[in-house]
């Protein structure tokens, strides 16, 4: 029977998984080389930046992560080095001017079921429905067509696709700004477990040749 | 030296004896893989101490701080999203090493006389980490943890009389909120070590029993060999296949098993679109839905927990073992696996007619497996005596018996 129950017991586990996602989302790949996670810090804090904020990231660790330090200098304008991405406007006057304060994008690419796919899909989502502007994966959504998905213009559109890949990959950074270390030092320990398993495997083999020449009970 | 300092502590504790004991000890040596997960459950008890440990260094329990220090962890801790990924893969780690660990023992028999204590003491193990990952779970502070331990205290409303009071009591104030954060915190943090004492518990019950084996025939003097050397380095091997999967999970899925949800604040003014237990709850969490009154609900979840104890009464059959001679057991036995995926399936997607109706019948089913095998291990007893052609050794057992 050895093997026959290994099966259900992963498909149990990944059981949870198995909910579909109300809107259908664009799987489109989100790039992860540095250029375009720089260029969507960019998008991200001068763009974006004028309603939200990102809590969890500080200017210095946009230095940290190669957006020159003239750059970021002229985005903190007198803000500290040390401080969290402040958003442009104040939660009052988000409140007032759209009716609800925008979320914090610190983890946005880890709070929505579909991550980056989702903020792509999103992004991308706006639909020009007989003159009205509206978002097709999030309906409710406040916020306007910011990179104008909505365009009806093929190369209007490529470039806002462009922006909103930019600006996922660099949300999937700031969400998660050690996974690359985190990848790379994994390809490391695994390689060391397997070896490790390995040399076990055959230690065992030849610490039990003698029980295994018995055959069965 | 090392001699007369060891002769020294043996006169006033018995050391070579313990470590003698522990490493002579005798197992039957055709103990397949499926006896590697005893030990792993084991191991990932320790990750969980130790990561537990050093994250408990750097996390805040107090509602306005909780959540900003988990991020604190992931981003300024050294190493600090390694701890926090191997503690929350670790919670799922030790569920499925556990569930592995006690399918293994339904399908082998292993609860079976003489061996209903070490049973029962697993089962004690089982109901202490399912309370403790539950603690643990709402001191991330995220959505689904706040909603989550909001659901799963109001079920004791249910409780007769006292309801109300129960679950004031447990959330130490009228809502889930500051008071119930650090009261799960501190009984976090004490939680793993009453299950090391129960691990201890639950090893000395086996000391005195010994291992089962996947005949359920207990197994001449021959075919018993020392647990050291041949055991230590077969949990090695299982060790280092372990541990490839829970990193490769730690390093390049460690979102796998943290809802999206749960990386928004929590929340009490604004109900998540869907709440979710973790997937180890989820069979549980489906059977407690599937019953349409409350207490009924939670009586029945309760039930479907404690159930397991009563395995060595429910199973009549003098056929030794599990289902290696048995094959209407064997058969029970996948459909009881079968169905628990299927309400693991009903537990995790939003409640529809078609799920509702599917949960009950699921529900049926598991406690149907349970409540008519006594009659079907007496019948199947029967039947395969009648066919014969039973091995010699469990003959042998019977004839004495009759």
């Amino acid at each position: 029977m050895n093997k026959r129950f290994l099966l259900p017991m992963l498909l149990c586990m990944f059981s949870s998984f198995a909910v579909a996602n109300e809107a259908e989302l664009d799987h489109t790949p989100i790039p992860t080389d540095k250029a375009s996670v720089l260029r969507g810090a960019e998008q991200v804090i001068t763009v974006c930046g004028a309603c939200h904020g990102m809590k969890y990231i500080q200017y210095r660790n946009l230095v940290e992560l190669g957006v020159p330090k003239e750059t970021v200098d002229t985005w903190r304008g007198d803000k500290h080095l040390n401080s969290a991405v402040q958003p442009g406007m104040d939660a009052a006057s988000a409140q007032a001017a759209y009716g609800v304060v925008p979320p914090d994008l610190s983890l946005m690419a880890l709070a929505r079921e579909g991550g980056v796919h989702y903020l792509y899909s999103y992004l991308m989502g706006y639909k020009n429905e007989n003159g009205e502007v509206k978002n097709t994966v999030f309906t409710v959504t406040k916020m306007p067509d910011i990179l104008g998905s909505a365009t009806d213009d093929p190369k209007a559109r490529e470039e806002a696709a462009a922006k909103a890949k930019d600006v996922a990959a660099f949300l999937n950074w700031a969400a998660d700004p050690h996974g690359e270390d985190r990848k790379s030092l994994g390809m490391y320990v695994l390689i060391y477990l397997a070896i490790m398993t390995v040399l076990f495997y055959l230690w065992k083999k030849q610490i039990w040749r003698k029980v295994d020449a018995m055959g069965k009970v | 030296m090392f001699k007369r300092a060891l002769a020294w502590v043996d006169e006033r504790f018995p050391l070579s004896h313990f470590v003698k004991d522990t490493a002579e000890y005798g197992t039957p040596r055709n103990l397949n893989y499926w006896w590697n997960f005893g030990s792993l459950a084991g191991l990932v008890l320790v990750i969980q101490l130790v990561t537990g440990i050093f994250l408990a260094m750097h996390y805040k329990a107090d509602i306005n701080t909780a959540f900003d220090s988990i991020q604190h962890i992931m981003r300024d801790v050294n190493y600090g999203w390694l701890l926090r990924y191997m503690h929350s893969t670790g919670a799922s780690a030790f569920f499925a090493v556990v569930f592995i660990h006690m399918a293994r023992t339904l399908f082998y028999g292993s609860y079976r006389a003489p061996r209903e204590l070490l049973w029962w003491t697993g089962q004690g193990l089982l109901l202490l980490l399912m309370a403790t990952a539950f603690m643990g779970y709402l001191l991330p502070w995220g959505q689904m943890s706040y909603w989550g331990a909001a659901v799963i205290t109001n079920l004791f409303r249910a409780t007769p009389f006292f309801g109300e009071h129960v679950v004031i009591w447990l959330r130490g104030d009228f809502q889930v909120g500051d008071a119930t954060l650090t009261r799960f915190y501190a009984l976090h943090y004490l939680m793993p070590f009453v299950i090391v004492g129960a691990v201890m518990i639950h090893l000395i019950a086996l000391h005195t029993v010994k291992s089962s084996n996947p005949t359920g025939v207990e197994l001449k003097e021959k075919d018993i060999i020392p647990f050291h050397p041949y055991y230590t380095i077969k949990d090695m091997f299982g060790v280092g296949a372990f541990l490839i999967v829970y990193f490769g999970v730690v390093f390049f899925a460690p979102n796998m098993f943290i809802e999206a949800a749960n990386n928004i604040p929590a929340n009490p003014m604004q109900t998540p679109a869907h709440i979710v237990p973790e997937w180890y709850f989820l069979p549980f969490y489906a059977i407690l839905r599937s019953v349409p009154d409350l207490a009924g609900g939670v009586v029945a979840m309760g039930l479907s927990v404690l159930i397991f104890a009563a395995m060595p009464y429910l199973d009549r059959s003098r056929i030794p073992g599990g289902a290696v001679y048995r094959p209407f057991y064997r058969i029970l036995f996948f459909i009881f696996i079968a169905n628990m995926l299927v309400l693991g399936y009903v537990g995790a997607v939003p409640p529809t007619d078609k799920t509702i109706v599917i949960g009950q019948i699921a529900t049926l089913v598991y406690f149907g497996t349970f409540l008519l095998l006594p009659f079907i291990s007496k019948k199947e007893e029967s039947y395969l005596i009648k066919r014969g052609g039973l091995p010699a050794a469990v003959n042998e057992l019977l004839g004495k018996k009759n």
